[in-house]
């Protein structure tokens, strides 16, 4: 069991037992005289009034109970002994009212309000105070007890706060807190005089007087408060989906980050994109793309509910999720069952776009250590997700380093222009689309296990995005041909490197990726083509993607091959390893695969 | 005073913006026995003074309509503000069944009442009255709460009359305001 937990109930017994006692030691027969009976009723009434009608003030979740004034003014006027009756009328009262609290809370306030009145009591006496009657000469006493008043209270609650949770215990008496509680006590404390003073001088009619000015009060405030909601939940939302707008995000990851920080709790953040977005727009409308928001909007929400996560529109048709107290790892199995349950939801229109669903690419980080700013975990988060878009969308991310280029940015502009190329394929030849994707997913994995240069990596990994794409001059029944391909088709097959190159030529930006395109059917013998190139005259990145497109090509299904199996496939790249692979390249990939595919592999036949 | 309060009730009720529907509608269970016991306790005021054998049998007769009373509010205790009529009828009860079927009266409380009044409470003919002596059981559950100006009628009141009062305020106001909220909530999806 919890140390700070055991301490925590320890001390509420201790305040529990000595107030009981202090009310007992009180405690007399018979309470009270009619008349004081009805003076008991009307306080005890007026006690309940006033705790049901709280004044609420702005900002949320302050709000003061009048309760204490009419304790005080009760005390001044009518001494420890009526006061502590009413009190206790009022305890019972409210716990039969409020059932479903514990008992022991309402044991522990009656009786910190016990030793905290008894306490102004003691002092107002000692400071020379007169009980019975309201005496303005000597305004010194009141203001002592109504000072004790406000410490005892103080003090009994912050010690509860600090025994209890000790361990995170980090400073909560901040000044501005202090402040703040501090006026609303002086009004609480000046309100206890008023009515004091009201009640000696006209006593019920007083007391109804002061009892009614609460209630409305309360009305008023409440009116307020409710104003103060709509008005802040406007300016924290987003118009359209309703959701958290990127501001109030903002604000509540820098808070929920401190805390994680603190708690040394986990803690996640998901940025999604909505996949073609734009597309979808363009074919349906504004209109109808606002709707998908409103709808996507709805599904995430409806998602997320009761899981304590915030979700927002971070900007047009990118979402975030802060998932506080969750690890990556839950983060993602969330979020991809997520993904899964809105690509099975139909909405309309989505007929327009490449999936034929709604999906999104989703990018997860999650808070490490050494981590300062919440805009590190946004950035990670962030690169993440272009990571996934870059994945050729629709899958969820969580951010590695070793997946994530350096000068992110410029290089998605370049892999979203090439893969807006590659996309041509979706209705030409699905196979050299899947193939493509397929290949830079393997170069992007294997360009951290080289020796290269960041540019050279990143030239690796889009010349693997875009090597096909001279097929597109191919014509379609010769890609899609079933049998055996006739010489004359062949040559044409084996024009693609050149079309491909001539394709890619039109822009400046992708002159380095040139050679990967042209070359990448070189053989380290010299019996590739279009050139015929031999060993290291082949550029070496162009041998690189050489194995790795063989081996996909091998692995998967096409019009004019068999498929083999990866065990399979490595034995091959290792036969024809120095004569159509450059051995050291083949070597390293086939690690690649042993070590990072092959285990996946035999967990899924396992499995 | 009882009246008073439903009055006033029905006032705020109206000021929040209800209605009576709600009130027309209401359903209770065993409805039936309370004018009954109105009628019956009605019989006795007027008898008792007259006939002896229910001048005698009298304070027993009002425990029993009290008894009966407190049967049909517990029927209905699910509607709101029925248990806290509960709460105040029963605080009533108990004062009476321990002063042998009669509401003891504070003298002092009574005073502006008038010296009639007073002379007929000590000779413990008025009404179901009496007048609080140290021999009283729990005379703080008593009439002793005097309304006075202010307040436009003068009479004494116990604390049961009170809490029996917030529990019908409690009632009215749900029957006027909530019960009429609620329907206009069923009734918004079938317009769509």
């Amino acid at each position: 069991m919890n140390r700070d937990y055991v301490f925590g109930r320890i001390y509420i017994w201790s305040i529990i037992l000595i107030g009981t006692v202090a009310f007992c030691f009180y405690f007399k027969i018979p309470i009270a005289s009619l008349e004081e009976w009805v003076l008991i009723y009307l306080l005890a009434g007026s006690v309940l009034l006033s705790n049901y009608f709280l004044v609420y003030l702005p900002p949320e979740g302050n709000s003061i109970s009048m309760d204490s004034s009419i304790y005080l003014a009760c005390l001044f006027l009518y001494g420890p002994y009526i006061t502590m009756i009413v009190l206790s009328l009022f305890t019972i009262i409210y716990a039969v009212y409020n059932r479903k609290t514990q008992l022991w809370k309402h044991l522990f306030n009656f009786s910190m309000y016990c030793l905290m009145l008894l306490g102004a009591y003691y002092s107002f006496v000692a400071s020379g105070g007169k009980i019975g009657l309201v005496n303005i000469q000597n305004i010194f006493p009141y203001l002592l007890a109504l000072f004790v008043y406000f410490c005892l209270n103080i003090s009994f609650l912050s010690l509860h706060f600090i025994i209890s949770s000790r361990s995170t215990f980090k400073g909560v008496l901040n000044v501005g807190l202090l402040k703040e509680v501090a006026i609303t006590y002086c009004i609480t404390l000046l309100l206890s005089l008023v009515l004091a003073i009201l009640l000696d001088s006209e006593k019920y009619f007083g007391l109804f007087l002061f009892t009614i000015l609460i209630t409305l009060l309360s009305f008023v405030f409440g009116k307020f408060i409710q104003l103060y909601r709509l008005v802040s939940e406007r300016a924290n939302c987003d118009y359209l989906t309703g959701l958290y707008n990127h501001g109030f995000f903002k604000e509540t990851l820098k808070e929920k980050f401190s805390d994680a920080k603190l708690l040394q709790q986990p803690l996640s953040l998901a940025l999604l994109d909505l996949d073609d977005f734009k597309k979808y727009n363009d074919c349906n409308g504004h209109l109808q793309g606002d709707k998908l928001l409103k709808f996507f909007g709805d599904l995430l929400q409806k998602g997320a509910e009761g899981k304590g996560y915030v979700v927002a529109r971070y900007g047009g048709e990118e979402f975030a999720v802060l998932m506080p107290n969750t690890k990556q790892e839950e983060a993602f199995l969330f979020m991809n069952r997520l993904r899964k349950e809105i690509n099975d939801t139909y909405f309309a229109g989505v007929e327009y776009i490449p999936y034929r669903c709604i999906s999104f690419s989703c990018g997860i980080a999650e808070m490490e250590k050494g981590m300062q700013d919440c805009g590190e975990l946004i950035h990670k988060a962030d690169q993440a997700m272009y990571y996934a878009k870059a994945q050729g969308k629709n899958n969820v991310q969580i951010f590695d380093e070793h997946n994530i280029s350096l000068s992110a940015l410029e290089f998605k502009e370049d892999l979203d222009a090439l893969e807006q190329q590659v996309k041509i394929f979706l209705s030409k030849d699905v196979y050299t689309y899947r193939h493509s994707k397929r290949v830079f997913t393997y170069a992007l994995e294997m360009s951290d296990r080289l020796d290269l240069t960041d540019h050279e990596k990143q030239t690796l990994i889009l010349g693997a995005l875009i090597h096909d794409i001279g097929k597109l001059e191919v014509p379609r029944d010769i890609l899609n041909k079933k049998g055996k391909l006739e010489p004359h088709e062949w040559e044409i097959i084996k024009k693609h490197v050149i079309w491909g190159k001539e394709i890619l030529a039109t822009e400046k930006r992708f002159e380095d990726v040139l050679p990967l395109v042209e070359l990448h059917h070189e053989r380290y013998d010299g019996k590739g083509y279009p050139y015929g190139l031999k060993g290291e005259d082949i550029p070496k990145l162009a041998r690189m993607l050489c194995v790795i497109d063989s081996f996909d090509a091998m692995t998967t299904e096409r019009p004019y091959q068999r498929t083999k199996t990866f065990e399979e496939a490595i034995i091959e790249l290792r036969r024809c390893s120095g004569t159509q692979f450059d051995p050291f390249y083949a070597e390293k990939f086939i690690e690649l695969i042993e070590t990072k595919y092959l285990p996946r592999i035999k967990e899924q036949m396992s499995g | 005073m009882v009246y008073d309060g439903i009055l006033l009730s029905l006032l705020i009720g109206f000021f929040r913006g209800g209605n009576l529907k709600g009130i027309a509608e209401m359903k209770l269970r065993g409805g039936w026995l309370f004018p009954i016991l109105l009628v019956i306790e009605i019989f006795i005021f007027i008898l008792q003074n007259k006939i002896e054998i229910v001048a005698k049998l009298s304070n027993g007769m009002f425990l029993v309509i009290y008894a009966t009373g407190l049967v049909f509010l517990w029927l209905n205790r699910h509607q709101p503000g029925f248990t806290v009529i509960f709460a105040g009828v029963l605080l009533n009860f108990i004062v009476m069944l321990l002063n042998g079927g009669r509401m003891p009266v504070s003298v002092e409380a009574a005073q502006f009442l008038g010296r009639e009044y007073i002379e007929a409470l000590k000779a413990g003919v008025y009404g179901k009255h009496e007048a609080i002596t140290s021999a009283t059981w729990l005379p703080f559950l008593g009439d002793i709460i005097p309304l006075s100006p202010p307040y436009p009628r003068q009479q004494v009141i116990s604390i049961g009359d009170v809490v029996m009062n917030v529990g019908a305020f409690i009632f009215v106001q749900h029957l006027m305001v909530d019960a009429t909220k609620e329907e206009e909530t069923k009734a918004v999806p079938a317009n769509q």
